[in-house]
């Protein structure tokens, strides 16, 4: 089974996650600040993280720099809306050599499970 | 002629590679008759946003219809054409 971490601040979405990849086969654990998802990650194994990039105390790219001091390779995907304005603080931890990719938002659940089984199981088409 | 769109996030090693492997697969099956136009998300939020990619990378096959966009790993190209094919003959 795999196992994907989400950390965001945001119940409702921290539930869509559960809710969504739970029944699709996936387990999953969610963290609501950055640094209770640093602490998860530093616990458990997980084969993905989603990350919110905007949060109260440390936002997305700050737990990212954390995560990646314990881990380069685990896939972690920035939970953004496509707008500028999100954007200038990915650009400079793109340029930091920070690996990442984005996940647009707002979705729903069956974008949610397409998105994840393409990430974990290989292409998917939507 | 096939026009392909790749949707990433910004110019890192392992996209790269990506890229370059993806540009084989489709030389070796559509030859010179394809486009392949690379859009980092991180320059271009707004296009990303008004074609509706859902997470990068994603691929998609802008013409001939049916549109497709396809998100994963790419690494396996008979996954990779299996889905556009299933889809063209759908």
């Amino acid at each position: 089974m795999k196992h994907i971490l989400v950390i965001d601040d945001d119940e409702a979405v921290r539930k869509l996650f559960l809710l969504s990849l739970e029944e699709t086969g996936y387990s999953v654990f969610t963290a609501n600040s950055g640094m209770d998802g640093i602490k998860a990650f530093k616990e458990g194994h997980y084969d993905l993280i989603f990350l919110d990039l905007k949060m109260p105390g440390m936002n997305g790219v700050e737990t990212l720099r954390e995560l990646r001091k314990i881990d380069r390779a685990v896939p972690v995907y920035i939970i953004t809306a496509f707008h500028d304005e999100f954007f200038a603080q990915l650009k400079k931890a793109e340029a930091d050599g920070m690996d990442f990719e984005v996940l647009r938002k707002p979705f729903d659940r069956r974008q949610l499970i397409t998105a994840t089984k393409g990430i974990l199981e290989g292409p998917t088409s939507y | 002629m096939y026009t392909f769109l790749l949707y990433i996030t910004g110019r890192r090693q392992k996209t790269l590679a990506l890229i370059e492997t993806l540009k084989g697969f489709l030389t070796e099956r559509f030859k010179d008759q394809y486009s392949l136009e690379i859009v980092d998300v991180l320059e271009d939020p707004r296009r990303a946003e008004e074609d509706m990619i859902l997470a990068t990378p994603t691929l998609v096959k802008s013409a001939p219809p049916p549109i497709r966009k396809i998100i994963g790993d790419f690494r396996n190209s008979q996954d990779l054409f299996a889905l556009l094919n299933s889809r063209d003959h759908a």
